[in-house]
């Protein structure tokens, strides 16, 4: 049975650089909204985008150029779930439901997924990605 | 925990450092994630690093001789020890042509430039002169027509355009004298300057390399090289070389060349321009065909990078003075580059020693012999370099050849093809004959490492028995008494009977047939007597050998020499005048001793290739194998 590891507070910078309204403070993204910013990292980073890690990222973006058809979003979602399960450590119960909309030509992307190790709620959130056709 | 990893010039290994270094500082956790905003901060600082770290090692680099890697680096480091890369070599034949013409002219001048167009390599490559050639004319009558006709002969023709480059002096600080073109031959540049009261070309400026014996009114340039191996032209000071005048025009000549491609090259058609007495150009009434009396050779490339690194400290510590042979070494290369090996022996080594002379041999690239010529201008040039009353010798290479004899046994279960693991063998055996150990003075052949090479070829040799021959080639002086004196450098194995030394044959003055040498061991064994015999087929049908001089001369097993007493040799039967003289050697390990040249002979050796019969189970009790002796065979002759 494989060891259920607890973790500390995952704590990350906010790459908008705002200052906090009162302490002056960098503002600082903890738990869940630090998990959920790597996983949106993850899917739109580009492969080669970073430096000699050239496997690291999505090919979403090279998907986009395709139809806004059910047949792309599988391959999106295939993608995004390949590419989350190989870098964000910290997700499992990974889910993912990618939503073509031909009328807007965006795709509705869904992720879902349970944080290893803490006692938060299972984590939803989405963002739409559009199509370059 | 500080930042300590200063050195490391690996991105992950970078990355790592910032990462230990946050682990234990900061309250931030999630830089361990690759997805994280941590991480995107941490590889730019990471990737930032790295190329600084990449640059400054990459600029440390350029700083010293050793390390460079781009040219204009290397040069640049070689000139600061005062080491100037050699140039391009142009390659140089010398051709013969009459030209006949109806103009009424007593002179007829070839105009300095293209002259000819030679073929090399199915490629054409144009050849050039540097100043112009005037000859007389004569009286020349075809078919009751009279011509005039001039004969050019042997004149020398440079592969090359040549091109002219004009500089007007403007006095400022900053102005460059730089030669536009890459692929120049340095030694073909000719500087005239014109001051501003002179007519014509002006003076003609001669190129120093140092500033020894300079003035400040001495009409001298400098050559340095540049970047895209272009070159530049230094000119003097006012205290060291004549300060040029403002105003002054130069006017540079030079040759771009095709460097060792136009190597050669020996049929030529003429493509030159012809002026008669008054300068204007004439045209030819017949085809002018070119003799070829030397086809193009000493060609070369431009100095390698590799080169400069190895020569230029050298020259340094040889101080631009040949006084040790580490320093003729270094010498002869600048000044003869198509030199492979030197080497330079003191006359004290010699037998008997010869104080105050230097013996030097010199294997060219190409050929094993340098003409008289050559020698004349390394004689000349060498003159700057060395000490007083030392007398330079240089002597022809005396090239010691090895052979082998070698018999294979091979599994026969192992191998398909005879034919092809014969020329696996011949092929390892030809890359080792080009092995650092062979081809050189003081080079030495390794016999333990030949023989583990041809069990090693394929895993069906199952052992070896080399024997080893060496061989030198007599130039004989046809026609001519000669004494002969072959020194092999290395101790002689002598058998008490004799056939220790053999020859290919030879004709002797009075003597119809063809002769061979051999020898006959003194009771010490420690020398012998070389003979002249004759084979003759006896009323038996047996070969036998008659002797026709019983005394032609000595050999001295101990120290592999060989006199042959004056004799009169008017033929040989190996082409170009050679006698083949071999030997066995006493060790089987042979040296090349003071100024002999080793050379391997693959295609005079032999490799037999034999069953093992034990190995691949034909005959498990030894019954019948195939037993080679492991010395010499009792053969007279080659």
């Amino acid at each position: 049975m494989a060891v259920q590891r607890i973790s500390r507070e995952f704590k990350d910078i906010d790459l908008s650089f705002t200052p906090h309204p009162i302490t002056k403070d960098l503002q600082i993204l903890k738990n869940e909204s630090a998990i959920r910013r790597a996983v949106r990292n993850i899917v739109e980073t580009i492969p080669t985008e970073v430096p000699f890690d050239s496997l690291f990222g999505s090919y979403v973006r090279a998907s986009l150029f395709n139809f806004c058809d059910f047949a792309t979003a599988a391959r999106i979602q295939s993608q995004i779930e390949i590419a989350v399960k190989n870098y964000e450590p910290r997700v499992n119960n990974l889910r993912i439901e990618v939503d073509p909309r031909p009328d807007s030509n965006t795709f509705l992307c869904t992720i879902i997924f349970d944080i290893i190790g803490q006692e938060i709620p299972t984590q939803t959130f989405t963002f739409l990605l559009e199509a370059n056709r | 925990m500080p930042l300590t990893r200063f050195t490391t010039l690996d991105f992950d290994q970078i990355k790592a450092g910032i990462k230990d270094y946050l682990r234990a500082n900061t309250k931030f956790t999630d830089f361990d994630f690759e997805g994280s905003n941590f991480s995107v901060l941490i590889n730019t600082l990471a990737y930032n690093t790295y190329i600084n770290a990449f640059n400054t090692n990459m600029v440390l680099n350029e700083v010293f001789l050793d390390s460079a890697t781009l040219r204009e680096n290397v040069i640049s480091r070689a000139r600061e020890i005062g080491y100037v890369p050699r140039s391009r070599t142009a390659a140089k034949a010398t051709v013969s042509f009459s030209a006949i013409t109806s103009a009424n002219t007593p002179t007829l001048t070839l105009k300095k430039g293209l002259v000819c167009v030679g073929k090399a390599e199915n490629s054409s490559y144009t050849f050039s002169t540097f100043d112009n050639i005037t000859a007389t004319t004569k009286d020349f009558v075809v078919d009751g027509i009279t011509y005039k006709k001039s004969d050019f002969n042997n004149i020398e023709v440079y592969q090359g355009v040549l091109l002219q480059k004009v500089f007007v002096v403007d006095g400022s600080v900053d102005q460059r004298f730089i030669l536009d073109n890459s692929f120049v031959d340095t030694s073909t540049i000719k500087v005239y300057v014109k001051g501003v009261s002179d007519t014509g070309l002006g003076g003609e400026y001669s190129v120093v390399d140092n500033i020894v014996n300079v003035n400040n009114l001495s009409e001298i340039y400098l050559i340095q090289e540049i970047v895209d191996e272009k070159y530049e032209l230094l000119f003097g000071d006012g205290i060291f070389g004549k300060k040029l005048e403002n105003g002054s025009v130069i006017t540079v000549d030079y040759v771009v060349t095709d460097g060792e491609n136009g190597n050669g090259a020996s049929e030529f058609s003429y493509s030159g321009q012809l002026t008669n007495a008054n300068n204007a150009v004439v045209t030819v009434a017949f085809t002018i065909d070119i003799t070829t009396n030397q086809s193009a050779q000493f060609g070369s490339e431009i100095e390698t990078i590799d080169s400069i690194k190895y020569y230029a400290p050298r020259i340094y510590s040889s101080q631009y003075r040949a006084v040790t042979s580490r320093d003729y070494e270094a010498i002869i290369k600048t000044i003869y580059p198509d030199t492979e090996s030197v080497s330079v022996v003191g006359g004290e080594e010699l037998n008997p020693p010869q104080f105050g002379k230097v013996q030097i041999s010199i294997k060219p690239k190409n050929g094993t012999f340098i003409s008289d010529f050559v020698k004349t201008q390394i004689y000349s040039k060498l003159k700057n370099y060395v000490i007083s009353g030392i007398n330079q010798e240089i002597v022809d290479l005396k090239v010691l050849y090895i052979e082998i004899d070698s018999s294979v046994y091979y599994d026969t279960s192992r191998v398909s093809s005879t034919d092809s693991l014969k020329s696996s063998i011949i092929s390892s055996i030809q890359k080792y004959s080009r092995s650092i150990d062979l081809n050189k003075f003081g080079g030495r052949f390794k016999y333990s490492r030949l023989v583990s090479l041809i069990d090693n070829v394929d895993r069906s040799i199952t052992s070896n028995i080399t024997k080893v021959r060496i061989r030198r080639d007599i130039k004989v002086s046809v026609n001519t008494p000669t004494q002969y004196e072959i020194c092999f450098g290395n101790a002689f194995h002598a058998n008490p009977d004799g056939l220790n030394i053999k020859s290919t044959g030879f004709k002797v003055f009075g003597h119809p047939n063809v002769v061979y040498l051999t020898d006959v061991p003194n009771d010490d064994g420690k020398e012998g007597v070389i003979s002249v015999v004759e084979p003759k087929v006896d009323e038996s049908g047996q070969v036998i050998y008659v002797v026709i001089v019983k005394s032609a001369g000595t050999v001295d097993y101990e120290n592999g020499e060989i006199i042959l007493n004056p004799v009169v040799i008017t033929e040989t039967s190996a082409p170009n005048n050679v006698i083949e003289v071999q030997a066995f050697p006493d060790s089987n390990d042979v040296i090349g001793l003071k100024d002999l040249y080793l050379s391997f002979d693959v295609s005079k050796s032999t490799i037999n290739i034999v069953k093992d019969t034990i190995s691949s189970g034909e005959k498990i009790s030894g019954v019948g194998f195939a037993n080679i002796s492991s010395y010499p065979n009792g053969n007279l002759t080659r």
